[in-house]
């Protein structure tokens, strides 16, 4: 058996034999927590502190006019019983339930592709990568201009006799235009950590599969996937999480729009906040989605909870 | 009997072969499809501004090509605050990275290397956290951040991209699959838990440490809220704002602001090509199991 | 907006090991010297001219401009403000704004130079700066609409071009049957707006009809947007784009192009585009009056930025010398857009300015001076002064989107109307 450790310690190759030192009496719970010093105070700091602020400040109103006063929970009742917002919750988690599984599962099948013996194979991997290092104002003009009435993709589906699509301009049709752009964008991202993890599995699985006669599509369902399920299981995760904060697109290219059928949660509080001035609800928008995240990852990590 | 990791036979039935080449299209196309909106910026990017939306529909080949670049959009660039955003934003993505790794590395070994009753709670309260969405509590953070005169400042750019729950998330999950055998060896030999990390976790877990890596490069390097409220004067300026300021009141022009993506766009391609080579080969555990 | 301090100083003492500051402090001094801190949302190159001009005049003083990016300023500058920043002295107001500012306490009381401001600019450009019966900013740019028309598009319809004689003005409705017999003889579109689904733009129609700014009341806090005339004006603006007259889906920079690439028979855009069409569009084409409706009256945006100084800023006397320099001294003034096509609200300074601009626009821009003097003494309607005007905007700019993509008229701005409420309830 090979080391593959640098340092030289030799360890791999002790068998035990060596006279065994007493053990450190601390407790592992200690150590832990030294080590998760440094996180835990950034956590304090940076993500606690602002969010028992706006915690507070959920419950308060301060307006032009009236000024500051306690309103308790009245800013969620409000928030809970206006239309506008519902809609933003609504279209919310049918974005974050039709995009998640779409995206992990065109990542998976790109990986999967793009580990194969393909001419090029590294090459168009690259490309595919390329785009989640575009800014975001900028992809947004890149597909501004995709999706304009004359715009590239209705060229494009003229060159098949389709016809011209209203993509950002309807209302069923918008949402799932910025699904796509923002697939565009992270799907390549995605599709790295899942070709990391698909080179994990060892060769010798799939020449064993072959000879005993497996196709591809056999090997994919019996060796892959449930070898790369850690993976796929932080990509689900991370995904999950990334895109309930979306809101770059929304502002750029539909404002909510067109019907508040692309009103996400996130954009919903950018322009409370910061438009419409009313940062007290904005803050309770905020505490709601946390909430909302929490749950929804919550739910994943019980689902895919692996034997750690 | 052994197995040779040989070559696929050539010899095999023609419908492989069509398989092979069938798959070598379509990752090609799908490679071709997403490079298109890029490609079309970029080819944008040499041509005045008033061009931009000459040759949208329907498709010629002037969409994609041109035989009269010029490189006046970006001559442009050169009195713009644009040369000092990147270095800015360079320095601040660098820099996160490199305590953003310590800081997140070490967290993901104190919750993955150690067994103790709450484990899993207390990494969900990590997680948790770190997942309450930043330019939502920007606000309440810049203000306590302006109290501490941390506005205009690098210090107070660098901090908030320091602490990463998914970056946390993904070295937990490659810690994990660290065999325990080698720790407990290890340990034997008398190497402390921080010998542990530095010697054992570190070297075997590269792939997740780019990963995450560029997980903080890209949030820091993306960053255009947060700038915004910190008070970004000129010496403090970032890419993405630098970028927006393109966008004047009344018009924009579209070439001088692609030529500016374009270059904006470079240096973290240049970072996430280099170092998906790395990332994506496996060094991990193959010869330990 | 007070915020609550109670998290923040039991975090002062974390806080206290993290200050690392090197904080940009603004020079302290009394009377007028030192240095003063400039934001806006223009290039530097913008304000170069009249910042090196006063500068020159005022040896004392240096002026140091910041840019923040468009899109984000007014919520940079409630953040800024409101956290009492005192390093904003001079800020560009968005007059619109204007009285939200002055309500929230950011803006210094100017009243004692009324008299001055009064005789420096138009009436519209001096009542736009007054909010609770004080003035709290200078105006500096003012801005109005022209109709630019594709003169080739036109004859190639048979179509006789309108001319710059704001007695001769079109209406919309023979804007539409020109710009239809256009299309029919091969323009792609009839007619495009520059801000396409901004209240600055739209106002002026329901103003035409006589349905008022959407803003009523003694409080200037009732939305009045469900009128017979603003429901006209809105059926009429939607069918515009259900019908074909006008694209769909293109947003606010992408218009201009679609006239100086030749592609619309009518673009109705600001002074800045004269320039732009001057030397972008290969094709024939000219100025003319922004249309009315017909039976109505002639209305046409204006206002555009007034300066004000911070109430927390540190250079209070130094900043006002500023404000006046580029706001009553004509010379000053007319520095502020020598390098932009903006006009100046300083009436003398217009008046140096506006030649200079038809010279920029070649001869097809004949007359556009005289135009742009007339609508600014005569049709400008100011949008409303009201406390609550940015939620209003947002809520209608969302609502023309809606209308534009097809959505009713009448229900979409009820519902508007509901949310402006809503909006302003909180307020």
């Amino acid at each position: 058996m090979t080391s593959r450790l640098s340092s030289g310690t030799g360890v791999a190759a002790r068998t035990g034999t060596a006279a065994r030192r007493p053990r450190r009496r601390s407790s592992p719970l200690l150590i832990a927590l030294a080590f998760l010093a440094p996180a835990l105070i950034a956590l304090l700091v940076l993500r606690i502190a602002p969010a028992a602020v706006a915690l507070w400040q959920s419950m308060f109103q301060s307006g032009l006019l009236s000024g500051d006063r306690f309103v308790g929970l009245s800013n969620y009742i409000d928030l809970f019983a206006s239309p506008d917002f519902q809609g933003a919750l609504g279209v919310t988690l049918l974005f974050t339930v039709l995009i998640n599984p779409i995206q992990v599962a065109v990542s998976f099948l790109l990986a999967v592709l793009y580990t194969k013996r393909l001419a090029g194979a590294k090459i168009w991997r690259s490309l595919v990568i390329l785009p989640i290092a575009v800014p975001p104002a900028v992809s947004a003009v890149m597909w501004s201009v995709i999706y304009r009435p004359d715009g590239l993709a209705n060229a494009f589906l003229d060159l098949f006799g389709i016809p011209p699509q209203p993509f950002l301009t309807s209302p069923q049709q918008a949402l799932v235009s910025i699904m796509v752009l923002l697939s565009w964008i992270g799907v390549g991202y995605w599709m790295m950590f899942l070709i990391a993890g698909i080179n994990d599995v060892p060769r010798s699985y799939y020449e064993a599969a072959s000879l005993d006669g497996a196709s591809s599509w056999r090997q994919l369902w019996s060796i892959t996937f449930p070898l790369v399920r850690r993976p796929l299981a932080f990509v689900l995760v991370a995904d999950t999480v990334s895109n309930l904060l979306v809101f770059a697109p929304v502002q750029i290219l539909t404002k909510g729009g067109p019907e508040g059928s692309t009103n996400l949660l996130m954009y919903d509080i950018f322009t409370r906040a910061y438009t419409l001035g009313d940062l007290n609800t904005a803050q309770a928008e905020v505490v709601i989605l946390v909430l909302v995240t929490v749950l929804i990852v919550g739910v994943q990590f019980r689902l895919l909870k692996a034997e750690d | 009997m052994t197995v040779n990791m040989t070559p696929r036979a050539r010899g095999r039935a023609p419908r492989r072969r069509l398989g092979l080449f069938g798959t070598s299209v379509l990752g090609a196309a799908i490679g071709i499809a997403f490079l298109i909106p890029l490609w079309w910026t970029a080819i944008n990017s040499l041509r005045p501004g008033a061009e931009t939306f000459r040759y949208l529909n329907p498709l010629e080949w002037q969409t994609f090509l041109t035989l009269t670049p010029t490189f006046d959009n970006y001559v442009a660039l050169a009195g713009s605050d644009l040369g000092r955003a990147i270095l800015n934003s360079l320095f601040i993505s660098l820099v996160t990275v490199i305590f953003g790794l310590a800081i997140c590395a070490t967290a993901a070994y104190g919750l993955a290397a150690f067994q103790f009753r709450g484990r899993g709670v207390l990494f969900s309260v990590v997680i948790l956290s770190f997942l309450i969405p930043f330019d939502a509590i920007a606000i309440p953070l810049a203000d306590m951040f302006r109290d501490w005169n941390l506005q205009n400042t690098f210090f107070g750019l660098i901090l908030p991209g320091l602490g990463n729950g998914m970056a946390i998330f993904l070295l937990r999950t490659f810690f994990l699959a660290v065999p325990e055998d080698l720790v407990e060896a290890a340990r034997l030999d008398g190497l402390g838990w921080w010998g542990v990390f530095w010697r054992i976790y570190l070297p075997l877990s590269v792939p997740s440490l780019i990963g995450a890596g560029l997980m903080l490069f890209l949030f820091q390097w993306q960053a255009y809220v947060w700038p915004l409220l910190m008070g970004t004067d000129r010496a403090h300026i970032v890419g993405p704002v630098a970028l927006s300021n393109l966008q004047g009141q009344f018009a924009v022009d579209y070439g001088v602001l692609f030529a500016a993506s374009v270059i904006l766009i470079l240096i973290p391609l240049v970072i996430i090509l280099g170092f998906q080579r790395y990332f994506i080969q496996s060094v991990s555990t193959t010869g330990l199991k | 907006m007070k915020r609550s301090r109670a998290a923040s100083v039991a975090a002062v003492a974390i806080g206290a090991l993290f200050i690392a500051g090197c904080s940009a402090a603004a020079d302290d001094s009394g009377s007028a010297e030192g240095t003063l801190q400039f934001l806006g949302t223009d290039d530097p190159a913008t304000y170069a001219p009249v910042i090196d001009a006063f500068e020159a005049s005022h040896p004392d003083i240096t002026v140091e401009y910041t840019q923040v990016p468009f899109d984000q300023y007014s919520s940079t500058l409630q953040q800024r403000l409101g956290a009492g920043d005192d390093t904003i002295d001079v800020y560009g107001v968005d007059q619109p704004n204007l009285s939200q500012l002055a309500a929230q306490g950011f803006l210094e009381d100017l009243s004692d130079l009324e008299g001055e401001a009064k005789a420096a600019t138009s009436e519209g450009q001096y009542e736009i700066n007054l909010y609770d019966g004080k003035m709290w900013a200078l105006s500096v740019w003012n801005s109005t609409q022209l109709m630019f028309y594709n003169r080739d598009a036109l004859t190639a319809a048979g179509i006789e071009s309108p001319t710059a004689d704001p007695e001769a003005r079109w209406t919309w409705e023979q804007i539409e049957e020109a710009g239809r017999a256009a299309q029919a003889s091969g323009t792609q579109y009839g007619l495009v707006l520059e801000q396409i689904e901004a209240y600055y733009q739209l106002q002026p129609l329901a103003e035409s009809l006589g349905g008022g700014s959407g803003i009523v009341g003694d409080e200037m806090l009732t939305a009045d947007i469900t009128n017979d005339a603003w429901i006209q004006a809105m059926d009429w603006y939607g069918e515009t784009f259900a019908s074909g007259l006008s694209p769909r889906g293109v947003g606010g920079f992408q218009t201009a192009p679609i006239f100086s690439d030749g592609d619309a028979a009518f673009f109705v855009g600001g002074p800045w585009d004269v320039g732009r069409m001057a030397a972008d569009a290969d094709f024939d084409w000219g100025i003319a009056p922004m249309p009315y409706f017909e039976g109505g009256d002639a209305v046409t945006p204006t206002g555009s930025w007034s300066w004000g100084i911070n109430t927390a800023s540190k250079n209070k006397d130094a900043a006002r010398e500023f404000l006046e320099f580029a706001a009553f001294d004509a010379a000053g003034a007319l520095s502020t857009a020598e390098a932009t096509t903006i006009i100046p609200a300083n009436t003398d300074a217009e008046a140096e300015y506006l030649p200079g601009l038809e010279e920029l626009g070649g001869d097809r821009a004949a007359g556009v001076a005289d135009l742009i003097s007339f609508e600014v003494e005569n049709t400008a309607v100011s949008r409303p002064t009201s406390v609550g005007y940015v939620q209003f905007e947002a809520e209608m700019n969302k609502a023309f989107a809606d209308i534009r993509n097809g959505a009713d008229a009448a229900e979409r701005l009820e519902q508007a109307a509901s949310q402006i409420e809503a909006a302003w309830d909180k307020l």
